[in-house]
């Protein structure tokens, strides 16, 4: 497959002070082109639409109507050539098309038969997303396609089935299939839909009116028909006893991806980011802490970084840059701060203060609450992360947003309280 | 001491053979009788013999291509920033130091057998820090006035002449590399300081601030620095402006007047000749040593007695006596004792 060219910038102050050991940077991957370039006609790529098809998604009429002409949308962005299918999901689930519970190779006349069986979609039924799942990961693991993802939809909570359920489920296809989520209306829990779509990494939003799906579910299907890359790893390298504080995904949205490493070698472990497509860029923020400070004047290498793409063939590596420390004891070095570390450090924080606020919210707890919203009101008014000021406006009265003075709205919209929780994530880049 | 006149005084003693005493001559490599290779000059070029070294911290071989330990990730030295080399009759050690980002010092070092005896042959440089390709420039000094020195000692010539027709050589070697297009700063520029060592003599050259001192073994013959820095430090003193801490301590105290580099067309070194009173060691070093210990007596103290055995052994105590007073700047340091004893082997080698 003809791939992009990656780039690995690493950004970080490397002057330490005596006896310093923390060693923060922020690595930017870019890959070349734009995002909108032609496909790459070798990689093979299967994608799968799960439609939520409960009872639930009966109330209004209108969204099994929404749903339904929203798969048919993303259906239509299906390149020629792409093996899919489509789940309708309820307490368990159902391949609808292709009607075998294979895959079918997308072409006109496929396109057709798949948009009729989504036209005769009929609410009816509960909610089990594991099951869901378990269907998906069939399907795929039945053809050798390389780059592999779904859209998963659905309106309500996971009822019908144990938390512990839906954990088994995701596990089992954490690596197999990327998953975007979608929550439409304001009856489903954002934090299950978050649970997927960080293992599967995807993303997850919310379509409080489900007018908007068919826009939403197209831009998905679009954007994953741009990936050329599948099985993309940081492969991080750190020196003998050093530990790794976190490894997160920071641009464009706050990922941890701590907690997700593989080892691949003596010191060196694996971070999955998934799949790349043309004109992508994404920012990490690494933290390393090594064993023992070196002497003043003395160079260590903290980290490299490089960027492998991974496959049962083998490990190439597509990019890498270098952490380093040097110790020093001019402190006009080890005292500045890089302004993308600083930038990001901020970012993470406030998608941290927005979760705390809404959750203390819920509890009752409205002096925390008041906190940590506020908090957050300064944070994205000070790094100019414009998206997030405005859905935290519909949540709390700004009375000075330098800093961070809030009184709690009274009244707040369900959809505005989810909207600024599955959005708390995103982030804005720093001015370059 | 052998028979034949002492150098530099009119009688021209041939070059003989360390190895079988058979003559040589001035520009051969190798005795053309027994084949032994004429000790050739041993430069600090960041080329040591050997493979790959081993991380000086962990004690691991692997090493990565971009010069980090696999294992403990420190970075390892290499190149430029520490380098030793031992030719018995002198030794000499140039490093980093802590707290610049690469060697910028150089030295060139060499000996001859020649029939009034061994002689040395030493050059220490030091690029000038505001200049383009420093470390550059005090290699190619250092490489071209050492060569052109061994050449006179071995072709019996006058050494008081020898000395600026070296300095010549290292001149025209820096103003060849050029200064590369769109780099800022003065042309390529260094200090220089030679030392000829005979039997009989030293024969000291210099330009800048690096220095040439005595550091004498036997009671009552005093330790004392041959060289007179050309520094803006040394003008205010002689101008009786300031003591010479306070004119050192002062913020243009470091700047050197006389420089080897493209943009000071006559150099004019300076050259003097010393006869030692009686056993010691010749001590050449760049500022990074003098700066922790400008005083002659005090660095005799730190030297001797093991530079008059171990002359490479002393190098080092007096290397890692500036690396742990602080190492603010590039330390090189080169010793050969008095007299200079005919070595039948001499030892090379470079780390």
């Amino acid at each position: 497959m003809s791939e992009p060219g990656f780039t690995v910038d690493i950004y970080q102050n490397e002057y330490l002070a005596e006896g310093g050991r923390d060693v923060n940077a922020v690595v930017t991957v870019a890959t070349a082109g734009t995002a909108s370039a032609a496909p790459a006609p070798g990689a093979s790529s299967a994608e799968i639409i799960i439609v939520d098809c409960s009872g639930s998604m009966n109330a209004p009429p209108s969204k099994m109507a929404e749903a339904r002409a929203a798969t048919a949308a993303a259906v239509d962005v299906i390149r020629d050539g792409v093996a899919f299918a489509v789940i309708a999901g309820t307490h368990q689930a159902t391949a609808i098309f292709p009607p075998d519970g294979g895959l079918a190779v997308a072409d006109e006349q496929t396109r057709e038969s798949a948009k009729r069986a989504v036209a005769g979609l009929r609410p009816g039924g509960g909610t089990a997303i594991g099951q869901w799942l378990w269907l998906a990961h069939r399907i795929f693991t039945s053809h050798p396609a390389q780059l592999r993802h779904a859209i998963l939809l659905t309106d309500g909570k996971d009822e019908h089935e144990s938390p512990e359920d839906l954990g088994t489920a995701i596990s089992l296809c954490e690596g197999v299939f990327s998953c975007d989520c979608r929550g439409v209306g304001t009856d489903w829990e954002v934090a299950e839909l978050r649970r997927i779509s960080t293992a599967l990494l995807g993303s997850v939003d919310i379509v409080p009116d489900p007018a908007g799906l068919a826009a939403d579910f197209s831009d998905m299907m679009a954007a994953a028909m741009g990936k050329q890359v599948a099985d993309v790893a940081l492969r991080v390298w750190t020196p003998q006893h050093a530990s790794i504080q976190f490894v997160k995904q920071v641009a464009p949205a706050v990922e941890d991806l701590t907690g997700r490493r593989a080892d691949a070698g003596p010191q060196v472990g694996d971070y999955p980011t998934g799949a790349w497509g043309t004109g992508e860029s994404r920012d990490y923020h690494l933290g390393v802490q090594v064993a023992a400070a070196g002497a003043v004047g003395q160079e260590m290498l903290a980290a490299r970084v490089s960027l492998v793409a991974t496959s049962p063939a083998g490990a190439e590596v597509l990019g890498q840059g270098l952490v380093k420390a040097i110790w020093t004891d001019e402190e006009a070095l080890s005292t500045r701060i890089d302004q993308h570390v600083a930038h990001y450090t901020g970012q993470e924080e406030l998608a941290q203060v927005i979760q705390e606020g809404l959750e203390a919210r819920k509890q009752g707890d409205e002096e925390t609450a008041t906190a940590k919203l506020g908090r957050a009101v300064a944070l994205a008014h000070q790094s100019g992360n414009e998206d997030t000021a405005k859905l935290l406006a519909k949540v709390v009265d700004v009375v000075d947003a330098a800093t961070g003075t809030v009184s709690l709205k009274k009244k707040v919209d369900d959809a505005d309280e989810m909207a600024l929780d599955t959005r708390s994530v995103k982030t804005v880049r720093t001015k370059r | 001491m052998t028979a034949g006149g002492p150098a530099g005084t009119g009688a021209r003693p041939a070059a003989v053979c360390f190895a079988c005493g058979e003559p040589v001559g001035a520009a051969d490599s190798f005795c053309e009788a027994c084949g032994a290779e004429l000790a050739p000059l041993s430069v600090s070029d960041g080329r040591g013999a050997g493979g790959p070294p081993g991380c000086e911290s962990c004690s691991s071989s692997r090493i990565s291509a971009d010069g980090y330990c696999e294992s403990c990730g420190r970075k390892v030295r290499s190149g430029r920033d520490h380098q030793e080399a031992d030719l018995g009759l002198v030794a000499g050690v140039t490093d980093r130091g802590l707290r610049h980002q690469r060697n910028e010092d150089a030295m060139a070092l060499g000996t001859a057998s020649t029939t009034a005896g061994p002689a040395v042959v030493a050059v220490v440089c030091d690029g000038v820090s505001s200049s383009a390709r420093p470390d550059e420039a005090s290699l190619a000094a250092a490489q071209a006035a050492a060569g052109v020195l061994l050449a006179e000692v071995r072709a019996g010539r006058d050494l008081l002449a020898a000395a600026p027709a070296a300095v010549s050589a290292a001149a025209a070697a820096v103003a060849g590399l050029g200064r590369p297009a769109g780099l800022l700063g003065d042309p390529p520029s260094s200090t220089f300081v030679s030392a000829v060592l005979t039997s009989e003599a030293a024969i000291v050259c210099w330009l800048g601030d690096s220095r040439a001192y005595w550091l004498a073994a036997g009671p009552g013959s005093a330790a004392q620095q041959l060289t007179r820095d050309d520094s803006v430090a040394e003008e205010l003193v002689a101008a009786g402006l300031l003591s010479e801490a306070d004119a050192l301590a002062s913020a243009q105290g470091h700047v050197v007047t006389r420089w080897i580099g493209a943009d000071l067309a006559n150099p004019e070194p300076h050259v003097m000749r010393f006869e030692p009173p009686g056993p010691g060691a010749l001590l050449l070093c760049s500022d990074g040593l003098w700066n922790y210990q400008p005083t002659a007596a005090k660095l005799a103290d730190l030297a001797l007695p093991a530079a008059l055995t171990d002359p490479l052994g002393a190098a080092r105590t007096l290397t890692s006596f500036a690396i742990d007073a602080g190492g603010m700047d590039n330390v090189t340091v080169v010793l050969a004792p008095f007299p200079v004893s005919a070595d039948p082997m001499p030892r090379r080698g470079q780390q």
